[in-house]
């Protein structure tokens, strides 16, 4: 195979660079700056104007069609198909179109159908990114709505989608940030189980260094609990004090945050939780991943509603633990939060009919039965005292435990301000400059707060 | 998109630009089908390019949340970037990423082009082999196996164990973070490796020949006769690569899940725009930032254009 002989010489070509003329490099130069443009297509840099949504349907009794967006796995998918069926079999009129994706794409999808002035009728949407929406008029106050009965909500959940003077999202379910235990990791270090009514954060370090110690390579007691900031929230207000206040502005003070981290620290310097770099790549691996999930760890920080896959990951049975330091404390800091919340647009052409599908979805024992605990443990309690029976061993593990709960929980947290979407990887990236030592917990407490004001404000 | 087209082009530009006069009915007819076929093409370019970038350039000069009509701010949006710590890090991050990986990813395209043109049996597979990762390399998947492969119990720290070696999770530390990055990149180098085949294929033997009888020795022929007829395909994959490297994106957000962590070490100019423009919802920053990512690459191409000037070597 000899290449050269086979191949001639090139019949044309280009003639010599120096006699190029200017103009010619520079419309080269724009070819490049046209591939520079053409390229990519990274993160869909295409605007579209807002404009007021423009419908056919005349209302009445024609057909109205809805449209239902949501984020979720496969699961929930299948489930809000099964309620979908159910609640246009009750109301032949209405129908409604299922517009779903996964939780990364979902507020890219829904903040470009919203600037495409296509906003859904009926949505689900997170505390974190509802007063946003509320504020640029996006989602409706559903208080005015007839056809929505939030009765059976207590007032204390309801009130967390309340604010500016409106119902601005209802919660669909609570949830409670706990610590989830691994018995066989602590009952092979020889440790016990402690008793979280009483137990305190020096019992935490103590507990999940005894774990480390008495276990094998790579187990350890804990993970670290630095990237998140409902946890930090429960700490603070463990303080008397607050994550957010009701306006909006931080709630806590510097040395509590810079405390927090200090014990992150203290914890992986003793050997309880793992490595820097151990801990990034578990906390990017979400729960499956989890020390909890692989059998690699004693205590892990979770949301109840995912106690589930952390349990189907680890593959045996689980146990939530309340927060150390709730009992000697100032007050508990532990909190009910909702789930999800559902949200109808302002731009609906029927605001009643989403709020009859919504309504459906929070306060038919039906429906309920289906839903289960999808979205946290339902919202309405009548319906949760109806759908018990028909939980999993899991939800009703964790249904017991919110129970118990309940007396001892002070408050839900204020709504959080406009702008706290961006909170949480600000913390993310604050606390790997703080577990990769870049930076001291004092220093991270100032630039988190400072950021946070910043992206707050 | 290859080398020799553009090469080709230039030709016949300069060929027609002798020839003034009244076009013929069958040159007519040339330019009827000619703008027939490219109006798809056109249709494309104006909705889904440039219609958008102009757009963009508007939106840079408003506050846009996306969920409410843009206000008209003028400079601020570009005012801001001054004194915003994280862009100037996004901008360290993508200058260091650019400037090392794309000439490593370059030497290693030449590398292979020169073994493989020395004519290897079974030259085609070859070729399909390396060119892979290239259509590969941009994608979700292979994001994800570099994530595996590079984590704390990944192939890279089994092999390093194989011979005694202690790993860590590359990864997530933010000192090598980056590095694997730039790994993954320097390992698609398929696609200047095909353009460097073809061009090596072009030097006239002969050349080498009559060097040989001089005395010339393999170094010699290779600085002399092989680098210097190859600097237009050298040229013209640099700019390219460049232009490329600057977009990076799917890496660095699978890898480091959206965050360009860990602490921003991975944090790419594009993932930044992104983490603005729909994190924050700050799409009239986002926009701003765009026209700088244009800008800068721009700047650079066109430096590289007036810069070739004194290095690229057009044989005729």
């Amino acid at each position: 195979m000899s290449q050269h002989s086979t191949s001639p010489f090139p019949p044309s070509h280009p003639p010599r660079a120096r006699r190029r003329s200017i103009a010619t490099t520079a419309g080269l130069a724009v070819v490049g700056l046209l591939l520079a443009g053409c390229g990519g297509g990274d993160g869909g840099l295409a605007p579209a104007e807002a404009s007021p949504k423009t419908s056919t349907s005349a209302g009445g009794d024609e057909k109205v069609e809805l449209r239902f967006s949501w984020w979720g796995s496969d699961t929930r998918h299948a489930l809000n198909q099964e309620v979908i069926d159910l609640f246009t079999a009750e109301h032949p009129n209405i129908t409604i179109v299922a517009d779903y994706t996964s939780w990364g794409d979902y507020w890219d999808k829904l903040s470009t159908t919203v600037a495409a002035g296509d906003t859904p009728d009926v949505m689900m949407q997170e505390e974190r990114y509802l007063r946003e929406y509320a504020t640029k008029g996006v989602v409706q106050d559903m208080s005015a709505l007839t056809s929505l009965d939030l009765s059976g909500i207590e007032e204390e959940i309801l009130s967390a989608g309340n604010f500016d003077d409106g119902q601005f999202g209802v919660p669909t379910g609570i949830n409670t940030y706990a610590f989830v235990a691994d018995p066989e990791v602590y009952a092979a270090a020889g440790v016990e189980l402690p008793d979280d009514t009483t137990w305190t954060w020096d019992d935490y370090i103590e507990v999940t260094t005894a774990i480390s110690a008495n276990s094998p390579d790579g187990v350890y007691g804990a993970q670290d609990y630095g990237f998140n900031e409902p946890g930090f929230a429960i700490f603070a207000r463990q303080k008397g004090e607050e994550l957010y206040n009701p306006d909006g502005s931080l709630g806590f003070s510097k040395e509590t945050l810079a405390e927090w981290w200090s014990m992150s620290l203290t914890l992986q310097d003793a050997g309880a939780t793992p490595p820097a770099t151990k801990s990034v790549e578990v906390e990017n691996g979400g729960p499956e991943m989890s020390l909890v999930g692989t059998g690699q760890g004693g205590n892990s920080l979770f949301w109840t509603n995912q106690l589930g896959a952390l349990t189907s990951a680890a593959g045996h049975e689980l146990k939530l633990l309340r927060h150390p330091g709730e009992a000697d404390g100032e007050r508990t800091g532990m909190y009910f939060k909702p789930s999800m919340y559902y949200s109808i647009s302002s731009t609906t052409e029927h605001p009643e009919e989403a709020a009859l599908f919504v309504d459906f979805m929070l306060n038919d024992v039906e429906a309920g039965k289906i839903i289960l605990s999808d979205r946290g443990l339902p919202a309405n309690t009548s319906v949760r005292e109806a759908v018990q029976e028909s939980f999993t061993d899991v939800d009703k593990q964790s249904a017991a435990f919110l129970a118990d709960l309940g007396p001892v929980i002070v408050d839900s947290l204020a709504t959080p301000p406009v702008g706290s979407g961006e909170v949480v990887n600000i913390i993310k990236r604050i606390n790997e400059q703080v577990l990769f030592r870049q930076i001291t917990p004092e220093q991270a407490a100032e630039q988190f707060m400072s950021e946070v004001e910043q992206a707050t404000s | 998109m290859s080398a020799p087209t553009e090469l080709r082009s230039t030709t016949r530009t300069a060929g027609r630009r002798g020839r003034r006069g009244p076009a013929t009915a069958s040159e007519k007819r040339d330019a009827k089908a000619a703008l027939f076929f490219l109006a798809p093409w056109a249709v494309g370019l104006v909705l889904i390019t440039v219609g958008p970038i102009t757009a963009s350039l508007y939106l840079s000069f408003t506050d846009y949340s996306l969920l409410a009509p843009p206000e008209w701010i003028g400079l601020e949006n570009y005012e801001r970037m001054i004194d915003d710590p994280r862009l100037h890090t996004a901008l360290a991050v993508t200058f260091r990423y650019v400037f090392i990986s794309v000439p490593l990813q370059l030497i290693a395209a030449l590398g292979l082009a020169m073994i493989l043109d020395r004519g290897v049996r079974g030259l085609a597979i070859y070729r399909s082999m390396y060119y892979l990762p290239s259509l590969l390399g941009g994608s979700v998947a292979v994001a994800i196996l570099w994530r595996q492969v590079f984590g704390t119990d990944g192939l890279v720290n089994q092999l390093l164990a194989f011979f005694g070696i202690q790993g860590q999770g590359w990864v997530s530390h933010p000192e090598y973070a980056l590095g694997t990055l730039m790994i993954l990149n320097v390992w698609t180098f398929g696609a200047p490796m095909v353009i460097f085949l073809a061009g090596l294929r072009q030097i006239p033997e002969m050349y080498y020949e009559a060097a040989a009888i001089d005395g010339a020795g393999k170094v010699r022929l290779f600085f002399s006769i092989t680098i210097p007829l190859l600097t237009p395909i050298i040229f013209f994959n640099l700019v390219l690569q460049v232009i490329n490297a600057f977009q990076s994106f799917t890496q660095a957000f699978i890898v480091s899940g959206g965050s360009g962590g860990p602490a921003d070490s991975t944090l790419f100019f594009t993932l930044y725009l992104y983490q603005k423009g729909f994190g924050a919802l700050d799409m009239g920053y986002a926009s701003a930032m765009a026209w700088l990512l244009l800008g800068i690459i721009a700047a650079l191409t066109a430096v590289n254009f007036f810069a070739s000037k004194y290095w690229v070597f057009y044989n005729d």
